[in-house]
């Protein structure tokens, strides 16, 4: 039987499904997918659900610190995720943002990741965070840095009879994480965001910055962040803010101009920054 | 493509079969086989909320949902959940506070209210802004639907 | 026509709320029919387009196919059109906007109807698109051949790309210019929005043994249906009957034809109930939207703020269709010099065909376009003079006998009143509170408007069952807003009887008397009169009856609560509404029947005091009255506009239901406020670039401040039925400039463009501060 809805109860089995079945699309929250096929961008003949598989279910700490987030999870069990502290609040800010309500209840980590939209708002959150895509295939499991991951516009790293089992964040830095959206009406897809952590490691203080809704993928720039950590002035904040405006590819759409997104990167910054840094300080 | 998948599921707490084609969504199913028209087709994209029905107890939109992945399923839909004191509370408060007009959003709003108020039991004025912020209301401008709900959750917790 | 009662001036729940809230309201796309066949649409490609042929033979070849229809099933002179006739239901010979229906399938799903039309091949011959009214006006190509040959319910002056053009004038313009001490003359463009009911448009056609079709339709009036179906078809009406199920919204989307005659033409060829119901994208992209309007607007004052003299000249995109569009052009500019007393005056503009979707009515009907400019103008004016901007308005607004532009007589006047207590409510004299953080700026803003509530045929007809109790049949349609409550309302307060015992039919073109349609705000001060004077016709024969039942003269008698006639000053002395039913139905003098039907019967020209050309309506209505307050936050980061807290005080005569009142204005300015802040139509090209819900945004529960404050003023109309008329769009007109002029007060930058994007404000923010 080569059409239908598939069960697989494993990752492997999913795997060897696909082999099977190559036009098979895989189906998870099926936000994204359903909405496709109501439109009828797409047809698939074969669907393999990824819903029974437990493995792929929830947020787990990891032994040697850190995260795994199944590629099954909700976006509202990330927005509710009490774990996620210190630089690691960048998840559920962003998570908390998506859509709405009842599409949070649908909406998968895994299937988010695997879409690409770059106006969604896990991308930049999880380059900020230093998160890992779990990718399983054939071989194995392999892990890629969030920053690597994102390709192009709605293209990933993952190849044909692969998918995103999970996500893998570090453990959690003491410090603080935001993730600052702007968008015309609550639940659009961002016109810009920026997602910073803001970590305070020994003595010194370690912030990344990613831009999201300005090009095919997050933007960060290593110079940038180099700029943003320890205890900058306003002129490096604004220099990182221009770094990142430079790198960035924005295009023309209904949410803004391209030349509006590049003017909101620098400002969206150095807010972002003001707000975490504001945090950061009130923390012992 | 056919109607060739065998899908049995609760529909309002009745066992219901259907033969349904793999892309064909909960929403089309509830509204076209089992003549359940509450739930309303107001977008096809997610986005109205007025098609917002339960699955085992958890708000969705029907519209992105495929009847195939229901499987063993609980859907609950408005003309199921009237029996629920938190939907009767919910529609009574709506009625008495004008929170409806064409109401065609109104199954979707009381739908996603109830998961409001169970969540949490006397949302302020900004969480109902929030946790309602997926249904929308081209005729109310949503204030006296933010009454409705505050009134309701009141009576429920007083 | 006034009178108190129990039921006026109550929140009476919607008669209809509990099957809504329990989800057994049956709309369009809930009703089945037997054997029902369902339709797809094949939308055209192009903007403009000759159609030299179509192939529909493998539509025709595939399973479960059951009829296809084109323009060629359409005979050349069946067009319909609200004001010229120039529209056919299908694209005939042309196209002339992209998403325009040219074809038509009827099939046993859905999904093998939309697969059929897509496999209909249409040979076109592309034509140049005109895509604005400039390039329109300047192009020798024409959207259409033969304007001059359409049938015209007014003098349009249609001429070429020129649909139509308007002119009111008053006194003498360029001598009140001369007079002026300052004059002040800006732009101003506004947007396409779209309606975004939450019900897209949709139609059930069924034909039935006699060969007489009955329509089913999303709908704001069934007559009109009816009207247009009749024209398109070339049957006679008396073959049509159309009904109405519940509407989901409609704002003006559904008040001209979108569907219904080609669902019609498909059930006639199919011998089979048809039924269509648009995507939401479809409803975008082949229905209708709000006009696009290019204006320039020229005031001249005195020093001390005195207004003298104003032109106001507009360019109106039409679209592919004339519509509505005479309409809107023609009470734009009747509201174009606001409720202000303004001795010298010139309003006109033109209406000018394009290639792009038709553009026709949508609540406020060309006011919330010229208010835009208007309100905002004023502002700067004030700013100029320095004077405050509500003082500058209280100085020339009009009051108690001044008239409209044109010399109609306004009966109720409470614009004065709306003024001062938005002023109040909000202490608009201190000005807006802090801002609520850092990076933030903030203002209070002020517009006010009039608009018009009535316009051509209404009726009622009451009817005392054998049982005593009573049924109201108006004919029309609740879209939503309440209609059906109100009127009930105003029916059981002038029979003394609870609301619950008034039923209210169903609008049917069969058993119903004319209604125009539910547009134009119309129908509490319209379709409420005929209420009250069919009740007043009931009254009397209840009295004639229970005259000779208590053998008394029928002066002697009044209504009393609950449904029955007494004896003056004697309520012993009664007889209940069932009793003299029986009398009437088995005994003497026949079922008791009050009917009334009129049209409203004020010129809205005086010729003795302005002139006007291409005048579409010559009798309108009463004017209602709005005045608001809103406090606005600008982000400086992002530009980004909210609203925080609005007030909002109407003149509506007398509040019927004020619980409803409370809703139209409460839901107005939300629409407004997405009008002012976010929502437009954005073509790429010929092709509309955001018709999904995605892609166009309207307000959601957090863009709504909960702040919202509306103040119901009562001025009492003598016209209206216990005092009362419209408010569906008064409160929309004004809330663009209001939200502009806040926005200006906040950062010192005016915007002369809609909608006020982040991005617009920012920018302008940002070049301010050069």
């Amino acid at each position: 039987m080569n059409a239908g809805l598939f069960r697989p109860a494993s990752v492997e089995e999913a795997l060897a499904l696909l082999v099977r079945l190559p036009d098979a699309r895989i189906l998870s929250g099926g936000a994204s997918l359903v909405a496709m096929i109501n439109a009828r961008i797409a047809e698939p003949e074969a669907l393999v659900s990824l819903a029974g598989i437990r493995e792929l279910q929830g947020v787990a700490e990891l032994p040697a610190g850190g995260f795994r987030i199944g590629a099954m999870t909700r976006h509202r069990e990330v927005a509710a995720e009490a774990r996620f502290t210190g630089t690691l609040q960048v998840l559920p800010q962003a998570a908390s943002v998506i859509a709405n309500a009842t599409v949070r209840n649908m909406g998968t980590m895994g299937g988010a990741v695997a879409h690409a939209d770059p106006g969604l708002d896990y991308p930049p959150a999880l380059v900020a965070a230093d998160a890992r895509v779990e990718i399983a295939s054939k071989a194995g499991r392999r892990q890629v840095p969030a920053g690597q991951f994102f390709v192009d516009w709605y293209t990933t790293l993952l190849k044909a009879g692969e998918l995103v089992s999970a996500v893998h964040l570090p453990a959690a830095r003491p410090g603080v994480g935001v993730y600052h959206k702007f968008a015309r009406v609550a639940g659009d897809y961002a016109t810009a965001s920026v997602a910073l952590t803001m970590a305070r490691v020994g003595e010194g203080i370690v912030t990344r910055a990613a831009i999201g809704g300005c090009g095919p993928i997050p933007i960060l720039v290593d110079e940038a962040n180099r700029l943003l950590s320890g205890r900058p002035g306003s002129g490096e904040v604004r220099r990182a803010g221009e770094l990142l405006q430079a790198a960035a590819d924005p295009i023309d759409d209904v949410r803004g101009s391209a030349e509006y997104r590049r003017m909101l990167i620098p400002r969206m910054l150095a807010r972002a920054f003001a707000e975490a840094r504001a945090a950061a300080g009130t923390q012992t | 493509m056919s109607d060739a998948l065998h899908v049995q599921l609760e529909v309002n707490g009745s066992a219901v079969t259907l033969d349904v084609a793999l892309t064909e969504t909960l929403l089309t199913s509830l509204r076209d086989r089992l003549q359940l028209t509450g739930a309303k087709r107001g977008c096809n994209q997610g986005v109205c909320g007025a098609c917002t029905v339960t699955i085992d107890g958890v708000p969705v939109r029907a519209c992105l949902s495929l009847t195939a992945a229901c499987e063993g399923q609980a859907v609950q839909t408005i003309e199921g959940a009237g029996g629920d004191p938190a939907i009767a509370a919910l529609q009574q408060a709506f009625i008495e506070e004008g929170g409806l007009q064409c109401g065609f959003c109104t199954p979707g709003q009381l739908i996603a209210a109830r998961a409001l108020l169970e969540q949490n039991a006397r949302p302020t004025i900004e969480q109902v802004q929030e946790g309602m912020s997926g249904n929308l209301c081209r005729c109310t401008g949503y204030h006296k639907i933010i009454d409705a709900i505050r009134k309701a959750a009141q009576r429920l917790h007083p | 026509m006034n009178g108190v009662s129990d039921p006026v001036g109550r929140r009476v729940s919607l008669v209809d709320a509990r099957e809504k809230v329990e989800g057994r309201a049956q709309y369009i796309a809930d009703l089945y029919r037997p054997r029902m066949l369902h339709g797809a649409i094949l939308a055209s490609p192009y903007p403009h387009a000759r159609i030299r042929s179509y192939d529909v033979a493998q539509a025709l070849a595939m399973p479960g196919v059951h009829a296809v229809v084109t323009g060629d099933d359409f005979a050349p002179a069946n067009r319909m059109g609200a004001f010229i006739k120039d529209e056919h239901a299908l694209a005939k010979d042309k196209v002339r906007y992209v998403g325009e229906p040219v074809a038509a399938v009827a099939a046993e799903t859905e999904a093998i109807a939309r697969a059929a039309a897509q496999a209909i091949s249409v040979d076109y011959e592309e034509l140049p698109a005109l895509l604005s009214p400039e390039e329109a006006l300047a192009s020798n190509v024409l959207v259409h051949e033969h304007v001059e040959e359409y049938f015209k319910i007014f003098d349009a002056g249609s001429s070429g790309n020129l649909c139509s053009r308007t002119e009111f004038s008053e006194g003498d313009i360029d001598k009140g210019f001369q007079e002026a001490d300052l004059v002040f003359e800006h732009r101003f463009e506004t947007q396409a929005q779209a309606h975004v009911a939450l019900e897209p448009c949709g139609a059930l056609a069924e034909v039935d043994a006699q060969g007489r079709l009955t329509l089913w339709s999303a709908n704001q009036g069934v007559f009109r249906v009816q009207a247009c179906v009749s024209e398109a078809l070339g049957l006679p009406m008396t073959r049509i009957r159309c009904l109405t199920p519940k509407i989901g919204g409609a704002f003006g989307n559904k008040m001209e034809p979108h569907v219904q005659p080609i669902a019609a033409a498909l059930a006639l060829k199919a011998k089979r109930a048809v039924k269509i119901i648009l995507t939401r994208e479809e409803d975008f992209e082949m229905v209708r939207a709000r006009h696009p309007f290019k204006i320039r607007i020229k005031t001249g004052v005195r020093r001390d703020g005195t207004f003298v003299a104003r032109e106001v000249e507009v360019l109106l995109d039409c679209g592919a269709y004339a519509d509505d569009s005479p309409g809107v052009l023609g009470f734009g500019l009747l509201c174009a010099r606001g409720p202000y007393r303004i001795p010298n005056v010139r309003c006109h503009g033109k209406l000018v065909y394009t290639n792009k979707l038709r553009f026709g009515a949508y609540r406020g009907f060309g006011n919330p376009q010229v208010s835009f400019a208007g309100e905002s103008q004023i502002d700067e004016i004030a700013e100029q003079l320095g004077m405050d901007p509500i003082a500058l308005r209280l100085k020339n607004i009009i009051r108690d006998d001044d008239r409209w532009l044109g010399g109609q007589v306004l009966l109720s006047n409470g614009l004065k009143e709306c003024v001062e207590r938005a002023r109040d409510a909000s202490a608009w004299a201190a000005g807006a509170p802090e801002p609520s953080g850092p990076g933030k700026k903030r203002a209070l803003g002020f517009a006010l408007c009039g608009q018009q509530s009535g316009l051509l045929g209404t009726g009622a007809i009451i009817r005392v069952l054998e049982d005593g109790s009573v049924l109201l049949n108006v004919g029309a349609n609740d879209i939503g807003q309440g209609s059906d409550t109100v009127l009930s309302q105003m029916c059981a307060a002038s029979l003394k009887v609870p609301v619950e015992q008034v039923a209210f039919v169903s609008p049917d073109t069969d058993g119903s008397p004319f209604n125009w349609g539910t547009t134009a705000s119309r129908l509490t001060f319209m379709t409420g009169r005929s209420v009250v004077g069919a009740a007043a016709e009931v009254e009397k024969k209840l009295k004639q009856h229970a005259a000779e039942m208590l053998e008394c003269a029928a002066d002697d008698l009044e209504l009393v609560d609950g449904g029955a006639v007494a004896v003056k000053g004697v309520p012993e002395k009664k007889i209940g509404f069932f009793e003299i039913a029986k009398r009437s139905h088995w005994m003497v003098g026949g079922p008791i029947i009050g009917s009334h039907t009129w049209v409203y019967d004020r010129p809205t020209l005086d010729p003795k005091r302005a002139a006007a050309i291409g005048l579409p309506f010559p009798r309108i209505g009463a004017y209602s009255f709005s005045a608001m307050v809103v406090d606005v936050e600008v982000d400086e980061v992002t530009g980004s506009a909210s609203v925080k807290r609005a007030w909002s005080a109407c003149d509506v005569g007398r509040a019927i239901n004020p619980m409803l009142v409370e809703g139209q204005i409460e839901g107005g300015f939300a629409q407004g406020l997405g009008y002012a802040l976010f929502e437009e139509m954005v073509w790429d090209g010929a092709r509309l670039a955001n018709p999904t819900l995605m892609d166009y945004k309207i307000p959601t529960t957090r863009e709504v401040p909960y702040e919202l404050y509306p103040i119901i003023v009562e001025s009492h109309d003598k016209d209206g039925p216990f005092g009362a008329k419209g408010v569906g769009e008064v409160c929309l007109s004004p809330v663009a400039a209001a939200i502009g002029n806040a926005i200006k007060r906040a950062t010192r930058v005016r915007h002369f463009k809609l909608p006020f994007t982040a991005e617009r404000i920012l920018r302008g923010m940002l070049a301010s501060e050069k």
